[in-house]
């Protein structure tokens, strides 16, 4: 059971990580929040930011339970 | 109490699904909106059963809730069958409401269309969000009616479970922290209740505010072509939604991670028991009184 938890939580950080990404070069390249101004740009960017790192710190706590190296 | 709330959510569940059908018919009829906007008259005319529904099952539940058993042989029960329904049902919101979400926030940005119709993509988040609308006023009457206050800081406690909290978390982001709030680090403070500090102080104060911020613009949204909603208010709702949905989806990764790391919490959020041992050693003061305490 833990491992297909553990699955199904690397699949969410997956998906997450991929959000993440697009927030992150939106923050850049979407001409919709460059039209919105520096504001929308950041909000995207920290947005994104954020998301990519609790998507990274959620895919390491499932590797983990994976390897059932949790449970204390 | 047990039959009165049995009557009250069989009334209620009856008179909403009477509504809702009447509702539904009338969408079938010819009339001059699109399938989105269609949808959206639906939504916000099922809002008030939707919510009276969750009312019901809140009662029922804190009427079930009372006569369960805490402990049994080894394991002292940690949530409430009504809390752990709540949860998943909740869960099953947010896995139909974040994902449609995003993709009409993100379709917007990087500017792509999906496979589906949009109305489609609309259709499935209102319903994710009606999910969540009963949760939630399932979880306030439920908690209201049964008395639980667990996961509440108690009135002039904040400053110790903030302490809790900053022992919780890595060294160098507790001394932020306690920067931020000015708080001195001494001797690591001891939880007295069936949470963490972490769950108290920061994890449900901060749902809370997300689950709060995204019902109340949602709700604004969802009204606009019902009632008059000024063009200033509704983009500050819409900006706003977008944040707390940023904001909710940053809950679910921080939750399932805080979980993942503790399983024993994970199964007692689906047999709502945790081990004696477990209880012992990570929650020693909520073991030391479980004969008295309810299950959250």
């Amino acid at each position: 059971m833990r491992r297909v938890v553990a699955f199904l939580g690397i699949l969410w950080a997956g998906l997450n990580l991929i959000v993440g990404a697009f927030f992150v070069t939106g923050s850049f390249t979407a001409t919709t929040a460059a039209k919105e101004g520096i504001a929308a740009q950041l909000a995207l960017l920290t947005g994104g930011s954020l998301i990519g790192i609790f998507g990274a710190l959620l895919a390491r706590s499932s590797w983990n339970l994976f390897m059932h190296r949790t449970g204390q | 109490m047990r039959a009165v709330a049995l009557l009250i959510v069989l009334v209620g569940v009856a008179g909403g699904t009477a509504a809702g059908l009447a509702i539904l018919a009338q969408v079938g009829t010819t009339q001059p909106f699109g399938n989105e906007l269609s949808d959206n008259f639906v939504f916000a005319r099922t809002i008030p059963f939707i919510l009276a529904t969750g009312v019901a099952f809140g009662l029922l539940g804190a009427a079930l809730a009372r006569n369960a058993h805490h402990t049994k042989h080894g394991h002292v029960r940690r949530f409430s069958r009504a809390t752990v329904i709540g949860h998943w049902v909740i869960t099953v919101g947010f896995l139909l409401a974040l994902p449609t979400g995003v993709w009409q926030y993100l379709g917007g940005i990087i500017d792509v269309s999906a496979p589906v119709p949009l109305y489609l993509i609309y259709r499935v988040h209102y319903l994710g969000a009606a999910i969540i609308l009963l949760s939630v006023a399932y979880f306030l009457t439920y908690w209201w009616m049964s008395g639980h206050r667990e996961l509440l800081v108690p009135s002039g406690q904040w400053r110790h479970h903030l302490r809790g909290f900053a022992h919780e978390l890595p060294p160098s982001l507790g001394r932020m922290v306690a920067r931020i709030f000015r708080l001195h680090l001494g001797g690591r403070a001891a939880t007295d209740g069936q949470f963490t500090f972490y769950e108290t102080a920061f994890s449900f104060p901060t749902w809370t505010f997300g689950l709060g911020l995204i019902t109340v613009t949602g709700l604004v949204k969802a009204l606009r072509y019902v009632i008059e909603v000024p063009g200033p208010v509704l983009w500050g709702a819409s900006t706003l939604h977008v944040a707390a949905m940023v904001l909710l989806m940053l809950k679910v990764l921080d939750h399932m991670r805080y979980v993942f790391a503790r399983w024993p919490l994970m199964v007692a959020m689906t047999t709502t028991w945790v081990t004696d041992h477990y209880a012992r050693t990570h929650f020693p003061g909520w073991r030391h009184r479980s004969d008295k305490s309810e299950a959250a």
